[in-house]
């Protein structure tokens, strides 16, 4: 899954000392490192286009990173994180696992636990980030569907055979033959099931009017 | 002959009424012109008197013709043991020829002899108590009688003489106890308001002006504690050290007064404190104990070295030493008072700075785990590097660099730490009262940032120092900063803001003043929160407000509460600006 770019960390921490340390640690296993002293300072910066792993601290001053990862996922942001804490407060870890995070690390950080942390951070990322692309893709080829086509194939994901699509849209069974066919040409599906994994990566289809 | 006795008579009656109203300074002069007429009116040589206040030699005025030697002191009882035990039991001599003397007056006649005395006529002088000196008048050219008459007329003379010497006396010992009441006055105002650290200094002095006054050579104070095992002693000349001179101290301990004027005198169990006052070579001592409550407090001990105090009272000497005691012990136990409630005091400091410390502990922590993680990740960034086949030297030493500074700085706030908790004795030092607002807004900082709660300083710039103790003031400011917090704390879901605020009161005043956005303070509380016990937390001992009230109070400042007009409390103390003269 790894791209030919080295997968990019962001480590958002108050603390000068630790931002730069773990900035080291990290690069020096191989990652691309950007710091950061808030979170609002990182939300400046645009969404990093490859995989990418967040190395957050639970508490900082202004944003905190649960609150920086509520923000995230407001956004509709893919992000994977990883939190760190001097501090464990049952609370905030619930609430940090419960959005998501990958893991929750307490300082001073091993390296070895801080490494597999940010691995499975990072491929989690990067599979998402292929979900998303995938995704993306199929969207494309529904957008070349047209509004009868369009019709057809969220019928034919249900399950319904040609003769009862052709009752409900109140069409020949050859007209239904054809654009199925052209449905399954532009969503590059080889069978009916394949058809159904895709609409199934995009979202319930709702037919449009009849 | 009539005529004579008359104008002598005259001369009398003159020269005693001169005699009354004179101020005691003036007495001796007058006192040796009336010897001088006297003595010229009756054609003598000689003529003297000698005052013996309590039986030691006083003052002495005499006449001598011109030519003559002064007259002998006939009261000395080794040139005239006859003479002198005479006229000590009250009775005249006289003679008009030395051979009239008797076989037992044979020292005093060879004594009158050899000073040329060829007659004369000695009385007692008494104002009706016991003697208090003696009038002599002698003939040296030419021998001469006492006629019975001129006896008369000379023994009212010396009565007049007698009478004014006594009224001089008791004037000077009115005068002696006026200037002794205005020493003990101000003696007692110099003791009165001493703080536990001034004690040593000015009661060193208090000594050294009781010692002049006395005219004594040495003088010490002693201390002894409440359960009486240990001692501490203040002198003059380096004396005294309380473990030479056993046996003295066990008699103050007792409450006996310690007084002696020959060391032979000391019972045979003051061995060793004789040989300490050989050693030290004092002689005569007077010690008293020092009581107050009942209870023995110490002693004060004044020694007079080799020379002896002339003409002392020692009546009124003793009557002077008890009131100079009272006023000592007076100090010393206000001392041992103010000891103990300083004692306490920094007890309940301690207490309130431990449960300080476990409310701030988790920020603590965090204020820890920062340096050791940023150690922690470097090391093993430095391990790394170190596994690479050719090693960055560059890199190795920016790493070793970063963790020799994240280890100064665990190790600063372990130091800051440990200041904090300290159990130490008051401190008072010039101080910055700004420093140490923001030495507490660090401490607190992470803790606020948990709660939530923006935390502002506003600092004053140019504030005068105070003079107090680090410790205490940052812990009322640290108490005060975590009652605010407390105040935010939820369910409170208002406006979350702390404010530290340093300014001037006014030309010669500090405040510090901490301001929360919260609840405020309950109406029906405003008078009891700073009662100790008294705490509206579930968790809180209710001592924190208590302990900073007294600490403020140790320094001279006031501590207050009020709500804001716009929602939230504010607690403030006042600090008086270090005085340059003690700084």
């Amino acid at each position: 899954m790894l791209t030919a770019v080295a997968p990019l960390v962001v480590v958002v921490d108050d603390d000068l000392s630790v931002r730069k340390s773990l900035s080291r640690l990290l690069t020096l296993a191989g990652y691309t490192v950007e710091a950061f002293q808030s979170a609002r300072e990182f939300l400046t910066r645009e969404a990093p286009e490859g995989p990418c792993c967040l190395v957050l601290d639970v508490r900082m001053p202004g944003l905190t990173g649960i609150e920086m990862q509520e923000a995230l996922a407001a956004a509709g942001r893919r992000m994977s994180i990883v939190f760190v804490t001097g501090h464990l407060d049952v609370p905030g870890i619930v609430k940090a696992m419960k959005g998501g995070a990958v893991d929750l690390l307490t300082k001073p950080i091993d390296r070895e636990e801080l490494l597999a942390a940010v691995a499975r951070a990072v491929a989690k990322d990067a599979a998402d980030l292929s979900d998303e692309i995938r995704t993306a893709e199929i969207r494309q080829r529904v957008k070349m569907l047209t509004v009868r086509e369009t019709q057809v194939f969220a019928l034919v994901v249900t399950g319904m055979l040609n003769k009862q699509i052709a009752y409900d849209l109140g069409v020949g069974l050859k007209t239904i033959k054809a654009h199925r066919a052209r449905v399954m040409d532009k969503m590059r599906a080889a069978s009916v099931a394949e058809l159904v994994r895709l609409a199934d990566a995009v979202g319930v289809i709702v037919p449009g009017p009849l | 002959m009539l005529e004579e006795r008359l104008r002598f008579e005259t001369l009398l009656s003159e020269l005693s009424a001169g005699l009354i109203h004179l101020p005691a300074g003036a007495i001796d002069a007058a006192l040796s012109r009336a010897l001088q007429q006297v003595a010229m009116f009756l054609g003598v040589d000689r003529g003297s008197l000698d005052v013996y206040p309590g039986g030691e030699p006083g003052i002495r005025v005499s006449w001598a013709r011109p030519g003559l030697e002064k007259p002998p002191r006939v009261m000395d009882a080794d040139q005239f043991p006859w003479a002198a035990k005479r006229l000590w039991s009250g009775d005249i001599v006289r003679f008009a020829r030395t051979d009239e003397l008797p076989e037992d007056a044979a020292l005093d006649r060879a004594s009158y002899e050899r000073a040329g005395t060829r007659s004369q006529i000695s009385l007692p002088l008494s104002a009706g108590g016991p003697v208090l000196g003696v009038l002599s008048f002698g003939s040296v050219r030419s021998e001469r009688a006492w006629p019975a008459e001129v006896v008369e007329r000379l023994r009212l003379l010396g009565t007049a003489f007698a009478s004014t010497l006594e009224r001089k006396r008791m004037e000077l010992s009115l005068a002696e106890r006026v200037r002794f009441e205005k020493f003990l006055s101000s003696l007692t105002t110099a003791l009165s308001h001493l703080s536990a650290g001034d004690f040593n200094r000015e009661v060193q002095r208090a000594l050294h002006r009781v010692v002049d006054f006395l005219g004594v050579a040495r003088g010490s104070l002693i201390e002894f504690s409440r359960d009486g095992s240990t001692t501490h002693s203040w002198a003059i000349e380096e004396w005294m050290d309380v473990g030479e001179f056993p046996w003295m101290t066990a008699c103050l301990q007792r409450g006996d007064v310690v007084s002696f004027s020959e060391l032979e005198k000391l019972p045979d169990e003051a061995a060793v404190d004789r040989r300490s006052y050989l050693a030290h070579r004092v002689k005569p001592q007077v010690a008293v104990p020092l009581l107050a409550g009942g209870l023995v407090v110490g002693g004060l001990v004044f020694g007079t070295g080799d020379a002896e105090r002339s003409g002392s009272d020692e009546v009124l000497l003793m009557q002077q030493l008890h009131l100079l005691g009272e006023v000592f012990a007076n100090a010393l136990s206000r001392k041992q008072g103010e000891l103990e409630t300083q004692r306490l005091r920094q007890e309940l400091t301690h207490i309130g700075r431990v449960s300080a410390m476990g409310e701030l502990s988790a920020s603590l922590a965090h204020e820890l785990n920062q340096p050791l993680t940023a150690i922690l990740s470097n090391a093993q960034a430095a391990q790394t590097l170190l596994a690479c086949d050719v090693v960055d030297l560059e890199a190795m030493r920016e790493i070793l660099a970063d963790i020799v500074a994240d280890d100064k700085r665990a190790a600063a706030v372990i130091r800051r730490l440990r200041s904090l908790l300290r159990k130490g004795d008051l401190e008072f030092v010039p101080l910055d009262v700004n420093e140490i607002v923001s030495e507490v807004g660090w401490l607190v900082k992470n803790d606020a940032l948990t709660r939530n709660v923006s935390l502002r300083l506003d600092l004053a710039a140019d504030l005068p120092g105070v003079l107090g103790d680090r410790v205490q003031l940052q812990q009322v400011v640290l108490n005060l900063v975590l009652n605010g917090l407390e105040a935010l704390r939820p369910p409170w879901a208002g406006a979350r803001t702390l404010v530290i605020r340093t300014a001037m009161d006014g030309a010669a005043t500090v405040t510090v003043a901490v301001q929360d956005s919260g609840t405020g303070i309950d109406e029906k509380d405003t008078d009891r929160i700073f009662q100790p016990f008294y705490t509206t937390k579930a968790e809180g001992l209710g001592m924190g407000l208590a302990i900073a009230r007294t600490i403020v109070d140790a320094h001279g400042g006031r501590l207050a509460a009020a709500n804001n007009e716009h929602g939230g409390a504010t607690v403030h103390f006042t600090l008086p600006m270090g005085r340059t003269d003690k700084c």
